[in-house]
């Protein structure tokens, strides 16, 4: 694993900023693979062995992702919406778990930890970084009970929803009387009223769009593009159009 | 884990916790010790201090008494100079200078230490000179039994800095003193400095090596310094010249006897015009004329920091803002009063 201020860099090049966040992110990662006993979690030989749970969807998460290497495409990054700011590190290969949990009263002690800075976020920024971590956070040894469904690997299950024919993976179907849901149709869904539209230039290919190195251009596809482009035309006309109709 | 039993009951079972009796004004202490038998004639003493009920322990492995918790904090809080005994009185364990010097206390750490649950440690405050033997720190956990997770994180805490409190030795200086000054050096007037500042030095531990006398005058300033330095003295302290005045030329003697860190400037009142450089690692302390009106000044506050081997800069002097500010009390009660007393 890369040292502290490397890994700081990196995650708030890759966050976007650089905030107290991203601190106690970089921070709580290097403790909780310490504590799992992972070293280089995103080298080749550990990235299988770690699982991560973020209770937060905040600053912090981006920075706990980018240093342990896990990502929620991968399945080794899970979010669990507690709203707290905690993450879990655990390890496949021992079982071991660890949950730390950044400390409330960390944020009160900023001002102690660096007297000599003024304005909340800057102080915040370099006291995270001057706190030990028994400061900084509290840790509990937590039995974490990992379902086959939820590992990475294949998908294990699919089914299909009796009421629509959608294909749910990984055991994420809803059973009411019997008859398999996927969750939109049971009505465990974060949308609403759903209907189905056509939209322009449906046709679109994003291969076409421009020549891919060693890949032989067809004249079906030069046939696409060029139609890509009269309709990209069209749409910046129509945009032109109405653009000033639209300001106040 | 706690059992209540009742006082009549209890006859016989050893006492799980030092159970303390206060009489105003003449007596607070404790009554009975931990790991008392208690016996009949206990009952009736036991009564009169409230007690109808007594506490029997079954710790369970992840709990931890009053008193092995106070040790674990105890060693922990313990920094360089500071000696204790594993001898808990009421559960509560006194942290004593081993040592004459200047207490340090991590205020930050002792913060974030006090912010755990159930524990606590309340210190003097940190630059109080402390003689050896003195106490400087007390800690203890809150409830007779608690578990020992939170106590191991305090404990983790308070010593990752090398624990809160240490005494740090005062070295002992060859001090250089340099009185600046048309008026003294052409002897209109007495110079009154010079035994102000020796005392000072003195009652600390160290000596003045060297007294010499300038002119308002940079080479004469300068020259003088460098003369005090080629003959050993490690402290140099400087009278005079300190002001506004276009005859105040110390500051520039000062750095054209190659002064490489100059600070000029404390949040202290007395001492606002108050000086610190160094050329290497040879502190010098420009004292500017309040020192020879009030007792107590900035350069009481500063002088035991430099001899405790403390590098004063730019944020220690601004520090000092907070509590810098003397009451001038008709009778000075320094060191009992809260000047200089707010810094970390």
């Amino acid at each position: 694993m890369q040292d502290f201020e490397s890994l700081l860099k990196s995650s708030a090049a890759a966050h976007g900023h650089l905030c107290p966040g991203q601190v106690v992110g970089v921070r709580m990662a290097m403790l909780g693979c310490r504590l799992i006993g992972l070293d280089d979690p995103s080298s080749h030989e550990q990235i299988k062995k770690l699982i991560v749970y973020v209770e937060m969807d905040r600053c912090t998460a981006d920075a706990v992702s980018h240093v342990t290497g896990v990502k929620l495409g991968r399945r080794s990054l899970k979010f669990v919406d507690y709203g707290i700011m905690a993450a879990t590190f655990l390890n496949l290969e021992t079982n071991r778990a660890y949950r730390v949990v950044s400390t409330e009263e960390a944020r009160d002690l900023a001002a102690m930890f660096a007297p000599e800075i003024a304005g909340k976020h800057a102080q915040q920024l370099r006291a995270y970084q001057r706190m030990p971590d028994s400061v900084l956070f509290r840790v509990q040894e937590v039995d974490v009970n990992l379902a086959e469904l939820d590992l990475p690997g294949p998908t294990r299950r699919k089914v299909a929803c009796v009421r629509c024919g959608q294909v749910v993976r990984d055991g994420r179907e809803v059973i009411r009387s019997g008859r398999v849901l996927c969750k939109p149709c049971s009505g465990e869904c974060y949308y609403r009223e759903a209907r189905e539209v056509s939209w322009p230039d449906m046709n679109r290919t994003p291969a076409c769009k421009s020549k891919i190195a060693g890949v032989k251009t067809t004249n079906h596809d030069t046939k696409i593009l060029s139609e890509n482009r009269r309709r990209d035309g069209l749409l910046n006309e129509y945009h032109k159009e109405i653009s000033p109709c639209l300001k106040p | 884990m706690l059992k209540t039993i009742k006082l009549e009951d209890a006859v016989g079972t050893k006492l799980t916790h030092d159970i303390t009796e206060i009489r105003p004004g003449e007596f607070k202490g404790a009554a009975f010790r931990r790991g008392h038998t208690v016996c009949d004639d206990d009952l009736c003493r036991l009564q009169r201090l409230g007690k109808n009920h007594l506490y029997l322990i079954d710790l369970a492995e992840d709990e931890i008494h009053e008193n092995d918790a106070a040790a674990i904090l105890a060693a922990s809080l313990a920094g360089d100079g500071i000696t204790w005994e594993n001898n808990p009185r009421e559960g509560k364990i006194s942290l004593v200078a081993a040592r004459d010097g200047l207490l340090r206390v991590d205020a930050a750490v002792l913060a974030a230490f006090n912010m755990v649950a159930e524990v606590m440690c309340a210190t003097l405050h940190s630059h109080t000179l402390v003689k050896k033997g003195a106490q400087v720190a007390a800690t203890r956990a809150i409830p007779l039994v608690m578990k020992r997770a939170p106590v191991e994180r305090a404990a983790a805490m308070a010593a990752s800095n090398g624990g809160v409190v240490s005494v740090l030795p005062l070295q002992k200086v060859r001090a250089g003193l340099v009185i600046t000054g048309n008026e003294v050096y052409h002897g209109l007037i007495e110079d009154r400095f010079a035994p102000v500042l020796t005392a000072k030095i003195t009652d600390l531990g160290s000596d003045v090596a060297g007294i010499a006398f300038a002119p308002d005058d940079v080479e004469h300033i300068s020259r003088a310094i460098c003369n005090h330095i080629a003959d050993g003295c490690n402290l140099l302290l400087l009278s005079g010249g300190m002001s506004v005045d276009p005859d105040d030329v110390t500051r520039k003697g000062i750095r054209v006897a190659g002064a490489d860190e100059i600070h000029y400037g404390a949040a202290v009142l007395p001492g606002a015009m108050f000086l610190v450089a160094y050329i290497g690692d040879i502190p010098l302390l420009g004292v500017p004329a309040c020192g020879l009106h009030h007792r107590v000044t900035v350069l009481d506050l500063v002088l035991p920091r430099v001899l405790a081997g403390e590098r004063i800069g730019k944020k220690e002097l601004a520090f000092l803002g907070h509590g810098g500010l003397c009451k001038d009390c008709p009778e000075c009660s320094y060191p009992n009063c809260p000047f200089g007393k707010g810094t970390m």
